[in-house]
């Protein structure tokens, strides 16, 4: 390919109602250390009331093109699970917020791996000379979604944004984003799901079952499949750029689950001190969570100019995806 | 495909899990141990890695001791090894 992606810009915001385990434990039936042990989480964020996923990606998205140091991009792509309404897409709205005037805009949806997604999408844009600039972001008001009743799933995620500007390039060298890796499995879409809503409940004539219009997660069955697919597709990924285990200086992972952090370490052969992991201060983020983990560990000066990063994720669909990214020397903080 | 002893089942709680050595003694079980549900889906991970073969999820439950965890890990390898 005579045309590859390069990273020029970062960024990441979150709400400002944070939500500490007590908060939770005081009004369901669980406690610090039950979520704390099970998920590593001892806090998320919730987005205060009259605050939608397009305000959160915009304001990453700012941010991103602030570090890029650009005032226009080419297009913007979001990842999400939670847009603002379920048609017209999220995008536009953001690019409009952005004042990104007739800028091509457009939402991808694949849950958790959505960030993984919309960035291949985006280097898709960049290898076609369709635009020069795209700006990619995941952003997530999964704290919407969230069933109340539900102990299992309301512990475990929380709302905020990240996003990249990646710019177009003729060589490899620091910045590059790619190759990839990229699958799904429809026959596990029942695994993590939001039932209600869509064309197959409204079309059955029923109205929905208690709880349906809520999001829902098979947990065990999602943590193994998560390990071994992220696992599978890591692997893939390194062998198509020709990198080991113990070249991966950065391994930036979906943050579902501490323990499955932890785990996939372990499966691919990475020591944890490599595994970027914030989940603890901002919980499982869905398509927003690997851009936040690079940014806040970038922000807080972990990387250096050509360190190696693998990115992997695993989500609803059932859906999964891997790239690799070398850091770039970013000029603009 | 390789065979899972009770040794290496022993090795891998003390040192993947951080299980303590005093708590394992013979008849002990999952549950005896205090390890939460999600516990047995990592070890499934870990120990289909050392055998090298397919285990299913509910193979092993909280109630088995560690000597029948190892039978039924044995009994996988051997059906995925005539299959």
């Amino acid at each position: 390919m005579t045309r590859s992606a390069h990273l020029a810009g970062i960024g990441s915001f979150l709400p400002s109602c944070r939500v500490p385990n007590a908060q939770l434990a005081a009004r369901m039936d669980t406690s610090d250390e039950w979520i704390r042990t099970r998920t590593g989480i001892r806090q998320r964020y919730f987005a205060e009331p009259g605050t939608t996923t397009s305000d959160l990606a915009a304001e990453a998205g700012a941010r991103a093109m602030k570090s890029a140091g650009l005032a226009e991009v080419g297009a913007v792509v979001l990842a999400t699970t939670t847009p603002d309404r379920p048609c017209p897409a999220t995008a536009p709205v953001v690019a409009a917020k952005l004042g990104l005037a007739g800028c091509p805009a457009f939402d991808v949806q694949a849950v958790c791996t959505g960030f993984v997604y919309a960035l291949a999408t985006a280097c898709g844009l960049l290898a076609m000379g369709c635009v020069d600039t795209v700006l990619v972001i995941g952003a997530e008001t999964f704290s919407t979604i969230l069933n109340p009743a539900d102990r299992a799933t309301s512990v475990i995620f929380g709302d905020g944004a990240g996003a990249m500007v990646l710019r177009s390039g003729h060589t490899a060298g620091n910045g590059a984003v790619g190759p990839f890796d990229l699958g799904s499995d429809g026959t596990g879409r029942d695994l993590i799901t939001v039932r209600a809503g869509g064309a197959e409940q409204r079309r059955s004539g029923l109205a929905p079952a208690p709880g349906d219009e809520y999001f829902s997660m098979a947990g065990r069955e999602v943590f193994r499949q998560a390990v071994e697919h992220m696992a599978q597709s890591a692997r893939a990924v390194l062998g198509h750029v020709g990198w080991q285990a113990g070249d991966v200086d950065w391994l930036a992972c979906h943050q579902a689950n501490l323990r499955i952090l932890v785990r996939l370490a372990d499966v691919l052969g990475i020591p944890e001190a490599r595994v970027l992991a914030n989940i603890a201060e901002v919980g499982n983020t869905s398509a927003a969570s690997i851009p936040l983990a690079i940014d806040q560990a970038y922000q807080a000066g972990r990387f250096k100019a050509g360190d190696r990063l693998l990115l992997s994720a695993f989500g609803g669909g059932l859906t999964w995806g891997s790239t690799v990214l070398t850091w770039p020397d970013l000029t603009h903080p | 495909m390789s065979d899972l002893t009770y040794e290496t089942l022993v090795a891998l709680l003390v040192e993947k899990f951080e299980v303590l050595p005093e708590l394992i003694r013979p008849g002990v079980t999952f549950a005896d141990l205090e390890v939460d549900s999600l516990f047995l889906v990592e070890l499934l991970l870990v120990v289909e890695r050392e055998v090298q073969a397919a285990i299913p999820d509910d193979a092993i439950n909280a109630q088995d001791t560690l000597e029948r965890a190892v039978d039924i890990v044995r009994e996988h390898v051997a059906t995925a090894g005539t299959r």
